[in-house]
């Protein structure tokens, strides 16, 4: 019986993974061809900051490049180096680094920014939900509906600038300079450390035992970690209680209260697994939502990851690292998706696929 | 004497005009008073009136955030319809640069002249935003009636025929579910024109999945009702039963998720004015947002007006969603008896 339960397991698996690779494929097309016919030409984006470049070097600017070539052509060649690996160098954003290389590069900030929001949100979120399933249909339960979807449907980017706001100017004031709150502001996050080991600022500061580079992260960190969680919220909270909701009513837990379990353990021990199996799936689509709102922290707080360099290029028309940022968001989506409906087998046993 | 008793039970003689007054008042009563019973009904047809009335909907909508949901709706919509009569200044001295220099100066802070103050472009702040609302109001319920008409189409047909109609349908929507959404709706306007329309369409189109994805799973299930198979065995057609017969039944999902999607559409478009690809011809908070940004730590109302708006306006749209959802939820309905 195990045997063929893992044997089905392995093929499903086989399975999603071809048929996300055929999607990331289909995506890559589509991307290319989105980017090639948009209205922006970089060249004379490149070459108009300075009025006097005469009009003959602006058209070898373009034989270099490769622009005057027909469609299809460049989207054969962009393809055959694409599978080997070469994802092309970026134009306009940053001058003739290979977009693998910036990726690389950049990759572990979003990360970082993303971390402690994809830590904190299920926690915070499950107890508001539970908190509100407890409670419902009084005071407390509207009280907390009412903040959460209040924080919902605030736009990302004026939330963002709120919180800047008020920690660099009011909160500056009133703590007398005790808290070095400036920094939170200040754009010393792009600043190319000294002991770098892997990307990540945080690691290596544990790793080089080095203090300053650490509080100097985690205080640039905690602001945008803020604005992304308080909108977050909503998603998984509104999902736990539903579940809850449903889950309080079935028969075990009142055996388990005729038991004599205490409350905080019917609750914590016996529901709560129940109600989380459905909740799991929203967390997918949480890792999704940062991605994409991480375009907006990042363009308020000036922090130079994906979602900062994937605006630029869209500004600019850089079309080799507009593909490049999107196919990796593309993959990790979809890659949580399938996650997600794996650990959906692991949390309740009873699906088998 | 029998004939004056037969007299008296003989109904027919009653003339019963349905919207007379004493009806109106008597349904009045019956569905603001809670507990009102109605002396001229006997109390077998009570019970079956109660069951099946619409009392028991409403109470169960009118609980306190749903009403502020709902008369955010009412405020946000009254600023866009009665827009030329509230705001001070015309549409065109706020949207054309050349016109609004005449009337004021930029940067100048609130005054009676310009209750909000003025912006960059020497447009005033107040007149805007009213002006603004309009374009907020058209954009979220167009995409999203556009969204829904598509999404119940592609999804009863995609859940009535099922095999491999649904298969390749169902690969699409998928498909769709992988792109970032935003980026590709920048990309759109970018490559054919800067318009409302243009993403407006974009919008709707990648926001038909999602509809049409609750619509195949409820016309799933209905379609094992038996009462299918009767109108079928009696002759309906196909187009017939599907547009009829399952349509009823799968109403109710659509109609909550339609007002949090026009919630999220109103977000989705002030991000992409935000990010400087909106419409530059109509008066928006998404740009309103943008321009006033560089100048937050002098001049804070240049932000805070625009974004509270938007606060508002998507506030009341997912707080009315959550309480028809709420509502209507058939779980919670047999809980809160």
């Amino acid at each position: 019986m195990k045997m063929v339960k893992s044997k089905n397991m392995l093929m499903y698996i086989s399975k999603r993974i071809l048929i996300m690779l055929i999607m990331v494929f289909f995506v890559l097309v589509a991307t290319f061809f989105l980017t090639h016919l948009m209205n922006v030409n970089p060249s004379l984006n490149k070459m108009s900051s300075d009025p006097r470049v005469p009009h003959i070097v602006y058209l070898e600017e373009l034989e270099r490049v490769g622009a005057n070539k027909p469609i299809f052509e460049k989207f054969f060649i962009y393809m055959s180096n694409f599978f080997q690996g070469n994802w092309g160098t970026s134009y306009m954003v940053a001058d003739g680094v290979p977009v693998t290389t910036l990726i690389s590069q950049i990759f572990p900030n979003t990360i970082e920014l993303v971390i402690m929001p994809i830590i904190l949100i299920p926690i915070l979120s499950v107890k508001l939900g539970i908190s509100s399933a407890k409670h419902r249909n009084k005071w407390q339960d509207s009280i907390i509906r009412g903040v959460i979807m209040l924080g919902v449907c605030i736009p990302i980017f004026f939330l963002a600038s709120i919180i800047q706001f008020f920690a660099s100017n009011i909160l500056n004031v009133y703590t007398y300079g005790v808290i070095d709150l400036e920094t939170t502001s200040v754009n010393s996050i792009n600043v190319y450390y000294a002991n770098r080991l892997t990307g990540f600022r945080l690691i290596d500061a544990f790793l080089f035992n080095d203090q300053a580079l650490l509080q100097d992260s985690l205080i640039h960190l905690i602001l945008p970690s803020i604005a992304s969680i308080v909108v977050s919220l909503a998603g998984i909270s509104r999902q736990t209680r539903a579940s809850m909701l449903d889950v309080m009513r079935m028969d075990y837990v009142r055996t388990a209260r005729a038991k004599g379990v205490a409350e905080k353990d019917v609750i914590n021990k016996h529901a709560l697994r129940n109600a989380l199996i459905p909740t799991s799936n929203e967390i997918v689509g949480l890792v999704a939502s940062l991605l994409i709102g991480s375009l907006f922290t990042e363009m308020i707080f000036n922090y130079k990851g994906m979602g900062w360099y994937l605006y630029e290029a869209i500004r600019n028309g850089d079309y080799t690292v507009i593909t490049g940022i999107i196919i990796v968001d593309s993959i990790i989506i979809l890659s949580g998706t399938l996650v997600a409906d794996i650990l959906y087998t692991v949390i309740d046993p009873r699906i088998v696929y | 004497m029998e004939d004056s008793n037969l007299e008296e039970l003989d109904f027919s003689k009653e003339k019963i005009h349905y919207f007379s007054k004493e009806n109106i008042i008597r349904s009045l009563k019956f569905l603001f008073i809670p507990g009102r019973r109605d002396p001229r009904l006997s109390q077998k047809e009570y019970e079956i009136e109660k069951t099946k009335s619409k009392r028991k909907f409403f109470r169960r909508l009118v609980k306190p955030l749903t009403l502020i949901g709902i008369s955010l709706i009412i405020f946000i919509v009254f600023l866009a319809v009665y827009a030329p009569w509230i705001a001070i200044y015309t549409l065109e001295t706020v949207t054309d640069v050349s016109k609004a220099i005449d009337f004021g100066i930029p940067f100048t802070l609130p005054s009676p002249l310009h209750p909000w103050g003025t912006t960059a472009n020497a447009y005033d702040l107040f007149s805007r935003i009213i002006w603004g609302s309009r374009t907020i109001v058209i954009f979220g319920f167009l995409t999203i009636i556009f969204a829904t008409v598509g999404g119940i189409f592609v999804g009863t047909i995609s859940g009535y025929y099922g095999g491999k109609v649904d298969a390749i349908i169902m690969r699409i929507v998928d498909f769709s579910l992988a792109f970032p959404t935003l980026v590709i709706v920048i990309l759109f306007t970018e490559m054919i024109s800067r318009d409302l329309i243009t993403i407006l369409l974009v919008f709707g189109i990648f926001a038909i999945p999602s509809y049409s994805r609750l619509m195949r799973a409820s016309v799933l299930t209905t379609k094992q009702l038996l009462y299918i198979e009767a109108a079928r065995t009696s002759g309906a057609r196909n187009f017939k039963i599907m547009f009829k017969h399952i349509f009823a039944n799968s109403i109710s999902p659509i109609i909550i998720r339609f007002f949090g999607g026009v919630g999220a559409a109103i977000l989705g478009f002030s991000g992409i004015a935000f990010l400087g690809f909106g419409d530059a011809s109509l008066p928006d908070w998404g740009t309103d947002l943008k321009y006033g940004l560089p100048y937050i730590y002098s001049m804070i109302h240049l932000t805070l007006f625009p974004g509270i708006f938007i606060l508002i306006a998507v506030l009341g749209f997912m707080l009315f969603g959550d309480g028809l959802r709420d509502a209507l939820d058939p779980r919670l309905k047999a809980m809160s008896k």
